[in-house]
């Protein structure tokens, strides 16, 4: 089966599914011949069950990553709610890559400083496995990631464990609330941030995670002295199409599934605020 | 070019001939209103009465269409591509509204990636333009830079001389060639005599549009929004009828075994168009979608593709159930010719 037509999907194969959080799986997707298609960091696919539906998805695997794209998804609606469903074996249909993804040149040789919250970490650890294989090129690495309680974090053993251990790798991790098995850090990201003060010189702030996290993270960084270009974010919007036709995701004359979902500060101050 | 004449009184053993070729599509009467749609033998058929009810994009954009189909076994699901077009002649349509569908080439043909479901049916379609004869009082194409006389984008260019009872037909591309010889004696050569098409006037409303779009780029906070969107019941009809608006929706039809996914028209009128899955609305009321409408057609639009998307047509005029159409819209964003007292 192949068609020119760009919303006709391909089969794929769910591998295997692991339960991260009581509301988050991750899902391991295979093509025929591996990989489905190529893809950078922070692109997004869309994945459909029929009859249930299309939605979209940011690939949470590294494309270096080789034979199989990984999706951490929330059940928050019909698709996630199918997908989370299914069971080892099950074919689902993909389409994609969408998006601009990162900017892994242009970050080449600086610092980078990675802010998580909540399933918000999904975009940015296709990123930071990217980074991470390609060691050499990026200076220092910090990761801030937070949830609300510990039961909420994703990929707790790859974040505590392989992560950590990276040279020239910083992990910070934070929940909430107090929670009587958490010795870790207390407290919301942004205020973690300010906290552990990091200093923009030579660095970019890429963050993702709920609406209000990224608005106070900003602000933070803000404060710490960033500027609006060294600051870089990842849009999430209702999407049909993928490819800047269907009319949902535009913020003004952008459409976030083709001109995004990545974007600096810089950029997005230039657009209304209608995301 | 070939140039052919026909008596308007042959044409419908000229339509006949067209419908079995392939489908034809025409204004044809529907009650109190014309609609374009498939041409069946008795169909009245008027090329002399003002625009179509709804915009003849459903053509190359239909309201719903099936493009693939799935069957699930087990754990197996198979999904196929919908079926090959046949050839598709759209005969009358208004320079307005092919000047339209030219903007939606714009969005679906030269961006990339094409849409090949929008690209393959243009590419088979035929389209034969047709001078405005009658423009009704909500017409305004001329003041959007339309001439309702010339389709230079059309296959054919076809007159109504009304006074001899012909339909004139000039080709203006190899595919309109094709068609008018394929017709053969069906069609007679010119007469010799020269026919000047009578001049159409359309309104301008009092609308000055120099400046507008850009002018709107640092409006999106202005307080004219919120009194605009008052009178709007987000009905949805001004971007059913429009022929710019070119917004979808993707869903599935049918049950766990078997069944098929489709597009369909969709409207930024309606509040679940941009609603997310965990319930979170960039553009939660009906100001932000009445904004998004308007400054879609007068900014966002402008912005990538240089020109206003809107020909003038005159149809959210006509529908429009609280005449919050984009001349009102226009004039409330400032874009009126000074009233000389």
């Amino acid at each position: 089966m192949c068609s020119a037509n760009p919303l006709m999907p391909q089969t794929a194969t769910v591998l295997d599914i692991t339960a991260e959080t009581p509301d988050i799986k991750t899902l391991r997707v295979s093509g025929k011949d591996g990989l489905p298609f190529e893809f950078m960091p922070g692109q997004c696919a869309m994945l459909s069950i029929p009859p249930v539906g299309e939605a979209i998805f940011s690939i949470t695997s590294s494309p270096t990553c080789r034979d199989c794209l990984e999706f951490s998804i929330k059940e928050v609606g019909a698709v996630s709610g199918a997908l989370h469903a299914l069971a080892p074996g099950a074919q689902i249909g993909i389409r994609g890559p969408y998006g601009n993804g990162f900017p892994v040149e242009e970050m080449k040789g600086k610092d980078l400083l990675f802010i998580g919250g909540g399933i918000g970490l999904a975009p940015l650890r296709s990123l930071i496995g990217y980074c991470f294989a390609n060691r050499k090129d990026y200076g220092q690495i910090d990761i801030v990631y937070g949830a609300r309680s510990p039961a909420d974090l994703i990929r707790k053993s790859e974040v505590k464990e392989t992560w950590a251990e990276q040279p020239n790798t910083n992990v910070h991790l934070t929940v909430d609330a107090e929670f009587p098995d958490w010795q870790g850090h207390v407290g919301f990201v942004p205020t973690y941030v300010a906290e552990l003060a990091f200093t923009p010189q030579g660095k970019v702030a890429i963050t993702c995670g709920p609406p209000i996290m990224i608005k106070f993270v900003l602000q933070a960084l803000e404060k710490l002295g960033f500027a609006d270009d060294q600051v870089i974010t990842t849009l999430e919007m209702r999407m049909k199409c993928g490819v800047g036709k269907c009319g949902r995701c535009n913020i003004g004359p952008v459409y976030v599934c083709k001109d995004g979902p990545v974007f600096s500060l810089a950029e997005l101050n230039k657009l209304p605020t209608e995301y | 070019m070939v140039k052919k004449l026909i008596a308007v009184d042959k044409l419908p053993a000229f339509w006949s001939h067209l419908a079995g070729q392939g489908k034809l599509f025409l204004p044809v009467k529907a009650g109190l209103t014309v609609l374009f749609k498939e041409w069946t033998e008795g169909d009245e058929v008027t090329l002399d009465a003002p625009t179509s009810a709804v915009s003849p994009k459903d053509i190359f954009f239909p309201r719903e269409e099936t493009y693939m189909r799935y069957q699930c076994r087990g754990q197996t699901t198979e999904l196929s591509a919908g079926e090959e077009l046949g050839p598709v002649t759209a005969f009358g349509v208004h320079p307005c509204d092919l000047k339209a569908i030219e903007m939606l080439d714009r969005v679906y043909i030269n961006q990339d990636p094409p849409d090949e479901l929008y690209q393959s049916r243009r590419e088979k379609t035929t389209v034969v333009a047709l001078g405005c004869t009658a423009p009704d009082p909500f017409c305004f194409c001329g003041v959007m830079g339309v001439d309702p006389l010339s389709a230079p984008g059309a296959d054919v260019m076809a007159h109504l001389d009304l006074q001899r009872g012909n339909l004139i037909l000039e080709a203006q591309t190899p595919k309109g060639v094709m068609l008018l010889k394929g017709a053969g004696s069906l069609l007679a050569e010119p007469n010799g005599k020269t026919f000047t098409p009578a001049p159409v006037k359309t309104a301008d409303f009092g609308m000055k549009l120099e400046g507008l779009s850009e002018s709107l780029k640092e409006r999106f906070d202005d307080p004219v929004w919120d009194k605009l969107f008052r009178s709007c019941l987000g009905c949805g009809v001004c971007t059913y009828v429009c022929p710019t608006c070119y917004c979808f929706d993707v869903e599935d039809y049918g049950h766990e075994m078997a069944g098929e996914r489709f597009r369909c028209w969709d409207s930024c009128m309606y509040g679940h168009f941009t609603q997310m899955a965990g319930g979170h609305n960039p553009r939660p009321s009906r100001k932000e979608r009445v904004r998004q409408r308007f400054l879609h057609k007068l900014q966002y639009y402008p912005e990538t593709y240089g020109e206003l998307a809107c020909v003038g047509c005159g149809r959210c005029l006509r529908s429009c159930p609280v005449n919050l159409d984009i001349v009102q819209a226009i004039k409330a964003l400032g874009g009126e010719q000074d009233v000389q007292r």
